[in-house]
């Protein structure tokens, strides 16, 4: 994968998590795991699950759920393993199942009685003034209601490009999509999220 | 962060922030809306932070697979019916042998607990065409069809109207009918699904979502409630 190439989420130190490694090539330890060696299977638990987890964190914003479904994700890729047309990007291949099972919770019909106050708090900043530590709690929360009341492609699309960084052509080849399309989610996704912060003002 | 009617091709902010323009690129009367967005989007970042998934993590992982890869005794069971495998059977016990291979193959349609996973798949993975079967069955069986596994739900439900079963199989659509046909408030029903590990939840009445009391493992949704994890092992392995 390539170094990102957003402006607004750009990062001199980024690294690339889903870059396939120099040593062991993915395609060669799924051609092992798939020969019998099932244990080579840990190593892309290794390569791909901090990375994996990451997503399912920022998009269930539970530990717990987030865990169950790196877990869930992983266990069916091994199994569908042998569908995997392109080897080589295994680490992509098993972030689209991710993906789908995160999207599927989401989509879940109790996914609407989620409470707010069920949303993890977050620290504040190491400002000393307890005003402007309240100013910015209230704002994050603002935030969080805002994040949530995106559709989850939107928050999906979103979260790939500003918060993990991915550039564009990337996030297709995960999500299936067209750069144009993708494109047009996370600008609906920004003007949401704008207007949403613009209302709660 | 004002005109969102700017069309994409011209709008340089949206241009920006897709990364196909510098800051140094924008016009001064942009830049501190530029800035804001900035602002916005660091927020955000902050607000979800990275986190290395957890330690225990990949020993759960294999000790998954390594359990899915384990064959219960049905399919062994399975497996022992369907290997191929050289008889000798005199003519006047054939009729005895098809009858027994009969009871095999429905003995995990009756007499297992709720909820439990069944066998044998639905279609005939492994399966050797024999003598009257044609060729193209015996081709299809295992080279173009998706294995899936037989599951009997059972719910107790006295007084419900109707419930259903659905979960990331479905996409939570709940379409899938239990029966109650001698009303005695149990609802069963037996559903195909592809080997994996599922979440799955009851629909009562067509509103309300319960968690299956008997099942193996749970997990947490994340919004105070449980979902029911069936775990299926594909029975060609």
């Amino acid at each position: 994968m390539a170094t990102p190439h957003s402006t607004a989420a750009k990062e001199d130190s980024y690294v690339d998590p889903m870059a396939p490694p120099t040593e062991r090539p993915d395609a060669q330890v799924v051609q092992d795991i798939l020969a019998g060696d099932r244990d080579a299977f840990r190593l892309l638990v290794r390569r791909y699950g901090d990375v994996l987890y990451g997503h399912a964190l920022r998009m269930s914003r539970s530990p717990d759920v987030a865990a169950d479904l790196v877990q869930r994700a992983l266990v069916k890729g091994y199994q569908k393993l042998g569908t995997c047309d392109d080897p080589a990007r295994v680490g992509a291949w098993l972030f689209r199942i991710l993906a789908n099972l995160s999207l599927d919770h989401i989509r879940s019909p109790r996914r609407k009685d989620v409470s707010l106050q069920q949303i993890p708090e977050i620290p504040s900043d190491r400002s000393p003034d307890p005003s402007a530590d309240a100013a910015r709690a209230e704002f994050r929360e603002r935030l969080e209601q805002a994040m949530q009341r995106l559709s989850p492609e939107q928050r999906e699309a979103f979260l790939l490009k500003h918060v993990d960084g991915l550039p564009y052509d990337e996030i297709s080849i995960l999500m299936g999509l067209s750069v144009p399309a993708l494109k047009m989610r996370v600008h609906r996704a920004r003007v949401t999220l704008r207007d949403l912060l613009e209302v709660y003002a | 962060m004002k005109d969102e009617t700017r069309q994409p091709d011209t709008d340089p902010i949206r241009r920006y922030l897709d990364g196909e323009l510098e800051a140094t690129d924008l016009p001064n009367r942009l830049r501190s809306e530029a800035r804001a967005w900035e602002g916005l989007l660091a927020t955000i970042r902050d607000t979800h932070p990275r986190a290395p998934a957890p330690a225990w993590l990949e020993d759960r992982v294999m000790a998954e697979i390594e359990a899915l890869e384990a064959p219960g005794p049905l399919i062994r069971a399975w497996r022992w019916l369907v290997h191929p495998r050289t008889f000798r059977v005199p003519p006047l016990a054939v009729g005895l042998a098809t009858a027994a291979v009969a009871a095999l193959a429905l003995l995990p349609r009756t007499g297992l607990p709720p909820s439990a996973p069944v066998s044998p798949p639905a279609v005939g993975v492994d399966a050797i065409p024999g003598e009257g079967m044609s060729p193209a069955a015996g081709a299809v069986s295992a080279a173009t069809l998706e294995p899936v596994v037989y599951v009997q739900f059972v719910l107790e439900a006295p007084g419900a109207r109707s419930v259903s079963v659905g979960g990331d199989f479905d996409g939570w659509e709940g379409s899938h009918d239990l029966s109650d046909n001698d009303g005695d408030g149990v609802w069963t029903g037996r559903v195909p699904i592809e080997p994996g590990v599922h979440a799955y939840m009851f629909l009562v009445d067509g509103s309300d979502w319960v968690t299956d009391p008997e099942a193996q493992r749970y997990t947490d949704d994340g919004f105070g409630n449980r979902n029911a994890i069936l775990a299926l092992a594909d029975p060609r392995t």
